[in-house]
Parts: C-alpha cells; structure tokens; sequence
C-alpha cells in the first residue's frame, strides 16, 4: 500500500475560536511495506497526523492518500492502535480481540476459530476468557495488538503502542511486533518518542518539527533485517541514532 | 514453640469472626430495632395505640393474608409500579439517550425537566388524577414521573461517560450508528443505568402509593388509609412493611440482573 | 425595714403572678380536622371574642386527618378534637376510650347533590345513578349508606364512583349523575359554576340531604375519658366556652366572618366588604338586644344574606355562604345535646357497612350530655 501525503495540515479550533494549528503541511511518502517511524518532540502533532490517515481527523488543508485514494473516512485496509490499549473493560480477551470481526458481521464460530489460533502467538492463549482488569499493562498491548492483526491490515497504523510501558517490556514487545509483522509483511507508521525504539524497527526514520509539525529529517535505516535486540549496540546502529537525535536537538529542546 | 503456634492462629481466628459479624450486623440491625419494638410495647413506654405489639401486628398479618386483602392490594400497587417502571424508565432511557447526543436538546429541556423533579410529586399528584382518572392509569403515570429522572439523568450520565477512545477506535473498526449503540453505548452505560434503575424501583413505591393515596379504591395506599380510619393501627403497619418488602424485592431484584451481568466489574473489583 | 418589707412584698407578688397567670389562660390545644375554614368559624370567635379566655383558656388550634386529632386525643397528647361521630363508635370498638361531650353539628353534613331537572320526590330513582364519593370511607361513605338505606337500596345498585374531593370538578365534566358531598360547600361551588357556565348543560343543582332522611350524630368536641375523670370541670369550662362561641357565630354571621379573617387565608374581604359586614355585624347586635329569639335571628340571616347578594357578586360571597350554609346545620334550641338515637342510627349504618359488629358498640359510654347546660345527667 503506497501512502502519500500532500501538503497535510490539521487545524483545532481555541476556546474562543481561533485557529490553532496542530500538524503541517507536511509531505512524505511512504511504499509498500516499508516501515516508518516518526519521531518528534511532545505535542508536535505525530498522534494527529496517525489519525488523520485513520481516517479519524478531517485534515484542515491538502490531503492524504492510499493508493491515489483520498482518506476521508476510516479505510478499510488500516488498523490503528493507541497508545491505550483502549480494551471493553466488559468484553474478556477473547471478545475483545473478535469485536473487528464481529462488526465485520462474521459469525461467533469462525471469530472465535481466528482469535483462538491467533492467541499463542501473542502469549495470550491462558487468558482467553480474563477481562482486560484481570491484565498487565503489556499484556493490554497485546490484546490491542491482537485486535489489529486480526484485521488483518494492509496498513499499520500505531501511535506510541508501548509509551505507557516499562522500558523492559517495551522492548520486547516492540520485538514481537516485528516477528508477527514478517508473518505477513505489512506498510507500518509508527509514532514514538524513543529513538533506539524507532531506529531499531523502521526502515525510514522520519523527524517532526515542535508544533505545528513539519518534516525535518528523513532517515533512512538501512540495518539488515531481522533486526536483533543487540544491533543496538552495533556503530551503525549507534550512528543513525545519534543522527536523529542530532536532528531532534537542532529545534531546540 | 505452641504458644508461638496458637498466637499465629489467634488473629486468623478473629479476623474470621470479623467477617461473620460484618456479614451478619444488618441482620443483627433489624433484630435489635424489633427488640427495641417488643421492648417498647412490652413496657408500654409508648401506648398501644400509638405503638400496637409486633404480635398484634403479626396478626393483622396473618389475617389479612389469610382472607386475601393484602395480596389483593400488594398486587394493585406493585401492578402499578411495574407498569410505571417500564413507562418512566422507558421514556427516561429514551429522552436521555437523545439529550446526551444532542446536548442543544439539553438546553431546551433542562428547565422543564430539572422543574418537574424539584417539585414535590405529592403536591401535583391530585393534578395527575384529574387528568388522568382516578383508574390505575393516575397511578402508573404519578409513577413513572417519579421514576423518570434517575433514570434520565444516569443515562446521561451513562452516554456522556463512554469513552473517547472507545468511540474512536469503533470508529476505526467502520462501526455504523447502531453497532455504535449496541457494542459501546449500551454496555459502557449499563452500570450508570442499572444504579439509576435501583433508584427508580426504590421511588417508584412512593409515586404508586402517592397515587393510592389521593384517589382511593385498591392498592397499598388505600389500604393504609382505610385501615387508618378503621383505627386497625397494627394492619396500618402491615401495609407499610409489605411497602417496604415490595421496594426491597425490586431493588433485590435489579442488584440480581447487576450481578448476572456485571460479571466483569465484580472480577475488576478483586 | 421599710425596704425590707417592700422587697417581702414583691418577691411574695412575683412568685404569686405566674400562678395567677396560670389559672387565667391554661394553654389547651384543639385539634381540627380539614384545613383553616370559615366553618370553624366558631372556634376563631372563641379565641377572638375571648369566650375561651374566659373559660380559662387560651386555645391553639391544629388540623389534623380524623383518626390522627382521635388518636393523639385518646393517648391524651391534646385534651381536645372535633371528630365526626362515626369516628368515636369505630376508634371506640378499636380500644380508644374517648367520650363526645359536645354536639356542634346539629345535623348530618353529608347529602346527595344532583341536577335540580332530575326528579328524585322518591328515593328509589337513585336506582343505577352514577354517584360520586371521595372514596369509600369517612362521613361521606357512611352519609351515602344511610341514603341508600333509607331508600331500602344498597350499594349494589348504584354505580358508586370513588372521584377524590373534585366532586366539582367531575359533577360538571357529566360522568356522575350525582355526587355525595358536603352540603354546606360543594354544592355551593357546583352552583356557581353552574351560574357561570362553566359546567355543560347544568343550570341548577339540588340537594338531599341525609339529614331530611335519618338523624345520624355528626361532628362533635371529644375527651379522653381518663381527662374527663380527672378534670371535668375543665372539660365544662371548654364546653361552655365553646357553647357560648357557637352561639355568637349563629347569631351574628356577620361579626364571625370578621372574627375568621385572622384565621383564614384568602377569605375574600376587599374593603367595600368589609364596611358591609362591619355595619351589618353592628347592626345585628343592635338588632339582638331587642331578644329576637331563634325564629327572628334566623329570618336575620336570610336577611343578611339577601341583602348582600344586591350588592357583591357570588364568588366575593362564596365563603360567607359556606358559614351561612353551616349555620343552618349548626343551630338548634340547645347547643350541644346529643341524643341516643342518632347514635344508634350510626351504628346501624356502620354495621351496614360492614365496618362494625352489631354488638360491639357501648353507645351510652360513647357521649355524655352532663356538660350541657340544663341536661346535667
């Protein structure tokens, strides 16, 4: 799925109705199974600009587009995740899981037949009928997770998926992403505000400028694949960190 | 070393009593208020005819069971309140759904509404009986008014509360209006509605008995008050306490659909 | 010394005033029924005229339901109440020893109002009529069982509707063909709404009343009987005072309606009014000095009553009539006397009702006509 973005720009309305811009214009491309971080400083627009190609924000000028289609409404071929796992507290694993499937109009069986071969691969096959209280922050994650995968998106679209998560279990959650990614190869934008998180994963590391957010640097990661957790401790690796953070500084933290 | 052993056991043993306590201290609240009762009448602190004996009262009871009146007017008023529930809460759930979608309807409405129900029902209840009879129907109407506004404002509250997120990420699953209402709505309200609901059954005795109580002719009310002018003070009683039974077996009853289907906010809760 | 003496005195005089003080005006509460109403006229004159005061009282009065003003009598939180007679024989069979020592109502309240193009000469035309009733309980409910009694009819065959106390209201929307009320109130609203056209095809209403049938004991002053033992010369202080009051209201309507207003929110008075029954109240005393006799203060009344429908219109006189009206179910040659056959009457009509077994009623123990002055028993 080819994804372009001409000129994007998100305004919000202030109290006493002025424009406040939020995000852009901003113009980049993303190509078929390519996966992109974006990286910015807090606030710059990065979870506006995931939702504005959700489908889930009407841009304020220019446009986004999949495929030379313009989004203006949530497509099918996108699953978004949210920095909250965003769970039915009153839906166990399972259902919470299936509820795609189930607004999709799918039968009780066959959902439960998807989910239930899906859980093992997000460790989540114990607790299948837990309620999302019953669970750990990380395992929420994978529950969310588990509900876009089982959308089964031509588009990833994942803002902060870990943010709200210890650093351990970031880590491995963030590479569990990509060993369930290559099952099935997908385009992924991913918002982040950790830098090794960003270059470990992404093919191309884009950098937002403070808001309203503007493209300032495009990165691109070209570590070989699979990515290990201990390529971070690679030159490479360390340089094109060291880059992006370079360029984050030069806005002026 | 067994003295170590038994002191370990003690604080177990009594926190085990505790609980028998806690769980048994309503039961024991009500024995002691019929004690103080017994007491009272016993000693004749207070006369006869003010305070008649339970076992004048437990006689009323078992007579008036016996030759079918109180059934007969336990089943009028909780008729009543049935048919009020549904209609009150049937229009509260109604009205407050579209006033948390439309909150300029809100605006409109808020005068009449937040008016009616800082009104007292006993005041404009010989109204409702002109307008609406002196039949059943004065009745299910005093009712459901009383019964309308928990109901109202707790599915507000219940609509108003779904989460953001929530509604975003429907949205990003193409979720239409109606699979809006029945996956996000209507669940992640229903706690907020079912607390507005147990409200309502406790009011909607009130609203039955107010009714009752300006037009005669059946019911729990009209038997308070015939009771009343018959001087029958112990059947008097009756009445209230099956009152009493009535609300706490609707309420009871709510707390049972809560239970059955709140399954997950008891697990949260552990 | 002279000091001292002076200080003797007045501390003996301070101590000795509030047990003077006590015996001028002992603070009684009456407990009524209904609301504040100019037909409790005699009562306003008997605080207003000091009739109370003199007979060592200074009076309070209280509304209450009729079971709650017997109860709180009969458990002697108040030694006073005015309870219709039915009441005394039921809370009597139910262990609550009061004793009726004053007859106010002379006659029955209750009656049977019905349009006057109807013809009801003979009591069996009420066969299959809707009637009205407040409900089936109360003077009302015993008022239509007499009725119906008398008529040798039963409930059975009318169509008896419970309408609250909106006999107004119904009467003229057309759905009863007749409706039990209080004859000294409702009948006079129907009337006039009537004259106003505001009720259907309705010009003049008429009225039965259950008194022209059977004479059944009606409202009356009650005691506990443990007070009357204790205190009847209390209780015949009270009674005279209130006998003296209800004399004054019959003889001078005029003066009592003036006596009322204190009493009574919205009792129409606008000044022209009140200039009228002002004079008209001087007037009848004038009038009462020359000892008219019954006869000639009941020819007054009607006179007071005509002469004021010339000058002000109907709902300004509204509640001047319901006082006229009562009046007339009020006097008689000796206030207060009871007899023993009204008495049973209503015992009659309360075992008809199913509310009483026949032999449950110690009627002579129900009332007593000691305290009436020349019936002293």
């Amino acid at each position: 799925m080819r994804l372009r973005l001409r000129e994007l720009a998100v305004d919000f309305r202030g109290p006493d109705g002025s424009r406040l811009p939020a995000l852009g214009p901003i113009s980049f491309e993303v190509v078929t199974e390519e996966f992109v971080c974006v990286v910015g400083p807090s606030g710059c627009g990065k979870s506006t600009l995931i939702r504005a190609l959700a489908g889930l924000q009407p841009p304020s000028s220019g446009q986004a587009l999949c495929e030379g289609e313009v989004i203006d409404r949530p497509m099918q071929p996108f699953a978004i995740m949210f920095q909250d796992a965003n769970l039915m507290p009153w839906r166990t694993v399972l259902d919470n899981i299936a509820l795609p499937l189930e607004i999709a109009g799918i039968s009780r069986a066959e959902r439960y037949e998807t989910v239930l071969n899906l859980l093992p691969q997000l460790h989540l096959e114990r607790f299948a009928l837990a309620y999302p209280a019953e669970l750990s922050g990380g395992m929420s994650q994978r529950v969310a997770l588990g509900r876009v995968i089982v959308q089964n998106p031509r588009v990833w679209l994942l803002d902060e998926p870990f943010g709200a998560l210890d650093a351990l279990t970031r880590e491995k959650l963030s590479l569990e992403l990509l060993r369930l990614r290559q099952r099935n190869v997908q385009t992924v934008i991913m918002v982040t505000h950790d830098i090794s998180e960003a270059v470990l994963l992404a093919d191309r590391v884009i950098v937002m400028s403070r808001r309203p957010g503007r493209l300032v640097a495009d990165v691109r990661v070209d570590l070989p694949r699979p990515r290990l957790p201990d390529m971070i401790f690679d030159d490479k690796f360390l340089q094109l960190a060291k880059r992006v953070r370079a360029d984050i500084e030069s806005l002026g933290a | 070393m067994g003295k170590t052993a038994i002191r370990d056991h003690e604080p177990e043993l009594w926190a085990h009593i505790g609980a028998w306590l806690r769980r048994l201290s309503p039961i024991l609240a009500v024995g002691c208020l019929l004690l103080l009762w017994q007491f009272i009448s016993e000693r004749e602190l207070i006369s006869h005819i003010l305070v008649p004996p339970p076992s004048a009262v437990y006689l009323a009871f078992v007579e008036a069971l016996g030759d079918g009146r109180l059934p007969k007017h336990a089943l009028v008023t909780l008729e009543e309140m049935l048919y009020g529930l549904l209609m009150g809460v049937g229009i509260g759930l109604a009205v407050g759904y579209a006033i948390a979608k439309l909150p300029l309807l809100e605006y409109i409405l808020a005068p009449i509404i937040v008016g009616f129900q800082s009104t007292p029902i006993v005041a404009y209840a010989p109204l409702l009986v002109i307008w609406f009879g002196s039949g059943p129907t004065s009745k299910v109407v005093t009712t459901a008014v009383i019964v309308f506004f928990p109901s109202l404002v707790n599915t507000i509250v219940g609509i108003r509360g779904v989460s953001p997120n929530l509604r975003d990420m429907m949205r990003s699953l193409k979720a239409g209006r109606w699979q809006m209402f029945r996956h996000l709505e209507a669940p992640s309200a229903l706690p907020v509605i079912l607390a507005g609901l147990k409200t309502s059954t406790t009011l909607a005795v009130i609203g039955a008995v107010v009714g009752e109580f300006v037009s005669q002719g059946s019911g729990l009310g009209y038997l308070v008050t015939s009771a009343r002018n018959l001087y029958d003070t112990p059947l008097v009683i009756v009445a209230v306490l099956t009152m009493t039974s009535i609300s706490l077996s609707l309420y009871g009853l709510v707390s049972l659909v809560e239970w059955r289907f709140l399954v997950w906010q008891r697990r949260s809760n552990l | 010394m002279l000091n001292l003496a002076r200080i003797f005195v007045l501390a003996v005089l301070s101590l000795a005033m509030p047990a003077f003080a006590q015996q001028e005006a002992q603070d009684e509460r009456i407990l009524l029924t209904f609301i504040p109403n100019v037909q409790f006229a005699p009562f306003y004159v008997g605080i207003e005229g000091g009739h109370f005061a003199d007979a060592g009282f200074n009076v309070a009065l209280d509304h209450l339901q009729e079971p709650e003003v017997l109860d709180l009598v009969a458990v002697g939180q108040a030694k006073f109440g005015i309870v219709s007679g039915e009441q005394v024989i039921l809370a009597r069979a139910r262990d609550r020893d009061v004793v009726y020592v004053f007859e106010w109502f002379q006659q029955y309240p209750v009656g049977l109002v019905y349009d006057s193009s109807r013809d009801l000469s003979e009591l069996d035309s009420l066969r299959g009529m809707a009637i009205g009733i407040p409900g089936r309980f109360g003077a009302s409910y015993s008022g239509l069982t007499t009725l119906l009694g008398s008529a040798g009819l039963s409930e059975a065959d009318v169509d008896v509707r419970e309408i609250g106390f909106n006999a107004p209201e119904v009467f003229c929307l057309g759905v009863i063909d007749a409706a039990i009320v209080y004859v000294n109130n409702e009948p006079l609203q129907i009337q006039n709404l009537a004259s106003a056209g505001e009720c259907g095809d309705l010009s003049e209403v008429d009225v039965i009343t259950v008194s022209s049938q059977v004479d059944l004991v009606s409202n009356g002053l009650i005691v506990s009987r443990a007070q009357l033992e204790a205190q009847p010369a209390e209780v015949a202080r009270l009674v005279d005072g209130l006998a003296k009051a209800l004399r004054v209201v019959i003889d001078n309507p005029a003066a009592a309606y003036l006596a009322s207003l204190k009493h009574v929110d919205g009792l129409p008075a606008d000044d022209a009014l009140l200039d009228a029954l002002q004079r008209a109240s001087a007037a009848q005393t004038e009038f009462l000095s020359t000892k008219p006799g019954r006869a000639g203060v009941a020819r007054a009344r009607r006179q007071l009553a005509a002469d004021l429908a010339e000058q002000f219109d109907q709902s300004s006189l509204a509640q001047l009539n319901v006082l006229l009206d009562s009046i007339e179910l009020w006097d008689a040659e000796v206030l207060g006397y009871s007899d023993l056959a009204s008495w049973q009457a209503m015992r009659d009509t309360l075992s008809t009702m199913g509310l009483l077994d026949a032999g449950d009623a110690d009627l002579q123990d129900a009332f007593t006509n000691r305290f009436i002055a020349g019936h002293a028993e």
